[in-house]
């Protein structure tokens, strides 16, 4: 017995080490990368030698920086809107058509998320430069990302309009409401933070998406691509300091998007496996919940 | 039910009527879902058709055809698919491509498996979710940013170099951190090792693990238990991500571009380096047959593709 008990002490340290290291392996090169944002010397490694914010005035300096920083938001702007538009508006029809055909359909319009960014990106470049003879710019770019992101937003509306108590609707139609109505009371309020949650994960995708842009952006920037023409001089502490504001940035975003997914579907409880209902567990506490762990 | 769809129907429009109770009751049985939702494919249709689908279809139109100069003359050949077959350097390059990424699958399932165990095993309930979102935020997270933090720690001028010149263990930088395979099958490892952690973390929370003590009571050793048990039953998991590991892989570009160097060359520069010198032809066969494998390897396996577990 007592052999047993330490070998299980031993197994439970081990695997404890483990998940530390792996932890670390996870974070320790962003951290790093964040650190030698702070670091006086140019050279961007060590020895650490002073701390500084030099190089994070630096880019708010910098015109070429600031230029990409508007096009990158306006690109992840208008991308979240069109791809929530679009794929909540094929969420609805894929849910609630009831087609023999819905499984093939979902297929069909993920095929986007499941082809390497770097084909959509030269199936473009080629469609719109050989093709059509269209001058590559920042709406091209943001085609590309539509395309890449809709399927994303069109699988949260979806996994949550499926969780939806349809009841709710044909209620709110008993009591007289026209379909205008019962969409701006009863189903928009209990769906928007999916709608929500696709959006901002669109914006993410958008904000931090480099191939598909590097081939179909004319003349301008954004700010992976800023990064990637920079990165070919080495690595500097100016750009360390970009890459932590925008992991920062893209964490924030994230961290949104997780807490918009986790308040999806409360009314009446998802079959689903997936994150939302995962998260659900940390943010969205019902009070069913808290008398259980009570 | 006929005669109460007629009945319904002969209700006026606006205004509440019996009728409506009896619609409310047909619709929740499933017998008439509105024609009007159909509107809701047409936008990602368009989208899909005129963006996705057509340029692909581009692509495999100029595969067919040849290239002059700068210019794609419509000149049918199988010529650019016959290339793949006879170029030595598509050969090596599609086979090194499959290979790292087949190697990277397979790493990332041996060090994902053991933590995604050691997260439902011994953390904690009310911990797993923070800490398995410790996992998918990086996975969330630029690529980009990712391989370039890489870049700061193997680079010639990068940490480990720095540090272990600084400790005088070395005088020059060590040549083999980085621009080799080694440098991008490690960075292929950061950048997947969240998806596959994630993946497994759902199969193996579903596992009953009562199972596993009966089978130590029976008198097999762990390690039977575990092979016999526990991974048939969480083979789910262990799939899903092999095919979302290793489809995007084979696709990879900024990792080979970024610390591959000459030596790193995977299939994803060779076909931008096609584009690039406007051999366009002969890039669209050869990124067609990437796309062609992944279409394989995903009929193949349709039966483990829950995409819905990505998000």
């Amino acid at each position: 017995m007592e052999k047993t008990s330490g070998r299980a002490r031993a197994t439970r340290i081990a695997f404890v080490l483990y998940g530390v290291l792996g932890y670390g392996f996870l974070y320790l090169p962003v951290l790093l990368l964040a650190l030698f944002s702070f670091n006086k010397s140019a050279a961007g490694n060590l020895p650490f030698t002073g701390f500084t914010l030099h190089w994070y005035a630096d880019l708010f300096r910098d015109y070429l920086v600031m230029d990409a920083f508007k096009n990158s938001l306006l690109v992840a702007a208008v991308t979240a809107l069109a791809a929530t538009a679009i794929g909540t508006a094929a969420a609805f029809a894929l849910v609630r058509a009831r087609l023999r055909v819905t499984e093939f359909l979902r297929v069909i319009f993920v095929m986007p998320m499941m082809i390497p960014g770097l084909l959509i990106g030269i199936a473009l470049l080629v469609f719109f430069s050989s093709m059509l003879n269209l001058p590559l710019s920042l709406g091209t770019v943001i085609v590309g990302h539509v395309v890449m992101t809709t399927p994303f937003v069109l699988l949260v509306v979806a996994t949550r309009l499926t969780d939806f108590d349809r009841r709710l609707e044909w209620a709110a139609a008993d009591l007289g409401a026209n379909p205008l109505t019962t969409f701006r009371y009863i189903i928009l309020p209990l769906i928007l933070p999916g709608v929500l949650a696709g959006a901002l994960f669109a914006f993410t995708l958008s904000l931090d998406e480099f191939v598909i842009t590097l081939f179909t952006i004319g003349a301008q920037t954004t700010l992976p691509l800023y990064v990637f023409s920079q990165v070919k001089f080495g690595v500097t502490p100016k750009i360390n300091a970009l890459a932590t504001l925008l992991l920062l940035g893209s964490i924030t975003i994230l961290m949104l998007t997780f807490y918009a997914l986790s308040r999806v579907g409360r009314h009446g409880g998802s079959k689903h496996g997936g994150l939302g209902n995962r998260l659900r567990r940390v943010f969205g506490r019902s009070p069913r919940h808290a008398t259980k762990t009570a | 039910m006929k005669r109460m769809r007629e009945a319904s129907a002969a209700v006026p429009a606006g205004g509440l009527a019996p009728g409506d109770i009896v619609r409310g009751a047909e619709e929740m049985a499933g017998a008439k879902p509105s024609r009007k939702i159909l509107w809701g494919f047409v936008p990602i249709g368009v989208l899909q058709a005129a963006f996705f689908f057509v340029p692909l279809a581009v692509m495999v139109l100029y595969s067919l055809w040849r290239a002059e100069g700068v210019r794609v003359v419509p000149d049918w050949t199988l010529q650019n698919y016959a290339n793949l077959f006879k170029t030595r350097m598509y050969i090596l390059t599609l086979l090194k491509t499959g290979g790292i990424s087949l190697l990277v699958t397979v790493l990332a399932l041996l060090f994902g498996y053991p933590f995604a165990f050691f997260l439902v095993r011994y953390v904690r309930k009310q911990w797993q979710i923070p800490l398995l979102m410790l996992v998918i935020i990086p996975f969330w997270t630029s690529y980009l940013l990712r391989v370039y933090a890489w870049m700061g720690i193997l680079g010639r001028k990068g940490i480990i170099n720095s540090l272990l010149m600084a400790l005088k263990v070395i005088e020059e930088p060590l040549p083999f951190l980085i621009y080799n395979n080694m440098s991008v099958t490690l960075v292929f490892l950061y950048l997947y090792l969240p998806f596959a952690i994630i993946t497994l973390y759902a199969a193996i929370e579903k596992f009953d693990f009562k199972q596993m003590s009966a089978a130590a009571d029976l008198g097999a050793t762990p390690w039977r238990a575990f092979l016999e048990i526990m991974l048939p039953q969480t083979k789910q998991g262990v799939i899903t991500s092999f095919i979302f590991i290793f489809i995007p892989m084979l696709g990879e570009y900024i990792a080979p571009k970024l610390v591959g160097g000459t030596s790193g060359t995977l299939i994803a520069i060779l076909i931008v380096n096609l584009f690039r010198g406007f051999q366009i032809p002969q890039g669209a066969a050869v990124a067609l047959s990437i796309a062609a494998l992944i279409t394989v390897v995903l009929v193949v396996f349709r039966r483990y593709l829950k995409v819905e577990e990505l998000i």
